[in-house]
């Protein structure tokens, strides 16, 4: 391979990692809504509904 | 105002010092309110920070940045997140909220949350309530809605306390006759839902 063909893979291989970073990065930084606990109607269990039926 | 306005803004002291930018919203399941943020650094190379935010020590909360008094309002986030748990039992948090199905009570599927609308008045200083969830609506819905047959993205107002899992959230089924396509008169939704709700108990 002549010279500026490995210069030419290093430099995909250089972009490649970049790109990787960058979207590694912005995964990190990636913000959301969460939810410090489950409230107390999880802990209650299913409303019953049944109106008194067995 | 949604919470994806609020990600990524700057959070700045009264003296003027950005330390910091809010990364997660952090909501008490049980109390259907802000509790707090999880931050991230300011610098585009900086990752998640170990300290976080209560809403307790915001100061105010505008469309352009998170105000606190100085940076002694941050305190680690897991003392955020366990005091946004301590009234609960503790399974199932941390959760991302964005994506989860929304059911109700009576086993209807309404659609996917794609973000949470939040109520705040800086004038009071008051906690800062979710009063409703962004959705894609399901099928079920818009068949159902008049406003989904236009809109796949509908706003679902919440009653005063919620049931959040890591994986539901739960609705009552009478939430399904107030949803709206239209955040500028979703707070007259809400008033009604919970009026409705508080008639009915």
């Amino acid at each position: 391979m002549q010279w500026w063909g490995w210069v030419i893979v290093a430099l995909v291989v250089v972009v490649a990692v970049a790109a990787a970073l960058v979207a590694v990065q912005a995964k990190r930084r990636r913000g959301g809504v969460i939810v410090g606990g489950p409230g107390p109607a999880d802990a209650a269990g299913p409303t019953d509904t049944s109106g008194g039926l067995p | 105002m949604r919470t994806s306005e609020i990600a990524s803004l700057p959070v700045v002291t009264l003296a003027g010092d950005d330390v910091a930018q809010v990364k997660d919203v952090v909501f008490s399941a049980d109390g259907g309110a802000v509790a707090g943020f999880t931050l991230a650094g300011r610098g585009l190379l900086s990752g998640p920070l170990k300290q976080g935010l209560s809403w307790s020590n915001v100061v105010g909360l505008g469309p352009d940045a998170v105000m606190i008094a100085d940076d002694g309002a941050l305190e680690p986030v897991d003392t955020v997140v366990a005091a946004a748990a301590s009234s609960s039992a503790g399974a199932g948090s941390g959760g991302n909220v964005l994506g989860d199905r929304v059911l109700t009570d009576t086993g209807s599927d309404l659609g996917k949350v794609s973000d949470v609308v939040i109520e705040y008045d800086n004038a009071d200083g008051g906690p800062c309530d979710v009063v409703g969830y962004e959705i894609e609506a399901s099928d079920a819905l818009k068949a159902s809605s008049s406003k989904g047959n236009k809109h796949t993205r509908l706003l679902l107002p919440l009653p005063d306390t919620l049931a959040v899992s890591s994986e539901h959230v739960m609705v009552p089924s009478s939430a399904e006759g107030f949803v709206s396509d239209d955040l500028a008169g979703f707070g007259a939704a809400v008033q009604a839902f919970r009026t409705q709700l508080r008639g009915g108990s």
